[in-house]
């Protein structure tokens, strides 16, 4: 994997450049994922947040997930694409939606959380893990 | 049957009075970049069996097939909720996330699989479609 990490939404308007590797890349099947991903389990790749350098406008779309935790959702006000999230409990680290890589390869899911919410439908990789609900954190 | 749905906050919401025509999920790389990096998963439906309330914002691209497609997305919340094409005025693609009740999607294929993410995982009996799939058989 070759730094630095590059990103952008669909239209421009934001870009971001990560100067670090992602510590873990997990699906998300969180009812309110499920919103930002057009159905389906979010893509989540997740950065120390110093690492992350963010250029352009975002709107921020503040929330209580599921776990509780309050969360800032950042979005491209342009054309709609969901960037970034952050728990307010967890400042230290940033999730990346995948989608928004230039090089989707740097997404290696390595988990499919929240998997008590997915629909019927959902394909999960049997190989991955399986958390019902919140995973223990990264790193430990 | 009746669908309803609407975005993560609401400011945007739908009523359906018909069946969805057809159900895929959609691995083209605008998608992808939409959905958070999975396919986008879709239903569609005559136009005129949609009633939106509320005012989604608009973003216009061109897509792979082409067209050039109108994306409408909650100014609010950033939710996805609608895709539109002049080239199918007739016809109206509806976000599966948006769905009030989620089980009503049962997707039929996948689509634009050339594009799809090595890890991409998709259910072996539905079939996949590299691009473009055939036109739906309308009911």
């Amino acid at each position: 994997m070759t730094l630095p990490i590059t990103g952008s939404c669909l239209c421009g308007a934001v870009k971001y450049t990560l100067s670090a590797k992602p510590i873990i890349t997990r699906l998300c099947w969180c009812r309110v994922c499920q919103y930002f991903a057009a159905g389906n389990a979010t893509v989540n790749v997740c950065f120390p947040n110093d690492a992350i350098n963010i250029s352009g406008e975002l709107r921020d779309y503040r929330s209580v997930a599921d776990s509780g935790n309050i969360m800032h959702r950042r979005f491209c006000p342009v054309c709609g694409t969901h960037m970034f999230s952050e728990a307010e409990a967890r400042p230290h680290l940033i999730f990346v939606r995948a989608g928004t890589l230039d090089d989707a390869s740097v997404a290696q899911p390595a988990a499919n959380i929240w998997v008590s919410s997915a629909p019927g439908w959902a394909c999960m990789n049997a190989s991955l893990p399986q958390f019902e609900r919140m995973p223990p954190p990264p790193g430990k | 049957m009746s669908i309803s749905g609407g975005c993560l906050c609401g400011a945007v919401r739908y009523e359906i009075s018909g069946e969805p025509i057809t159900m895929r999920v959609c691995w083209c790389k605008d998608c992808q970049r939409l959905a958070a990096g999975n396919g986008s998963a879709n239903l569609l439906f005559r136009r005129d069996a949609v009633k939106i309330t509320g005012n989604p914002a608009t973003f216009s691209k061109p897509a792979d097939s082409g067209n050039i497609i109108d994306r409408k997305f909650c100014a609010a919340c950033g939710t996805q909720l609608f895709g539109e094409t002049a080239a199918r005025p007739d016809f109206i693609v509806v976000r599966a996330g948006t769905l009030d009740d989620s089980s009503i999607f049962k997707p039929v294929a996948n689509i634009w699989t050339s594009s799809a993410p090595a890890w991409a995982c998709m259910n072996d009996s539905i079939p996949r479609h590299e691009r473009q799939a055939p036109p739906p058989t309308s009911k």
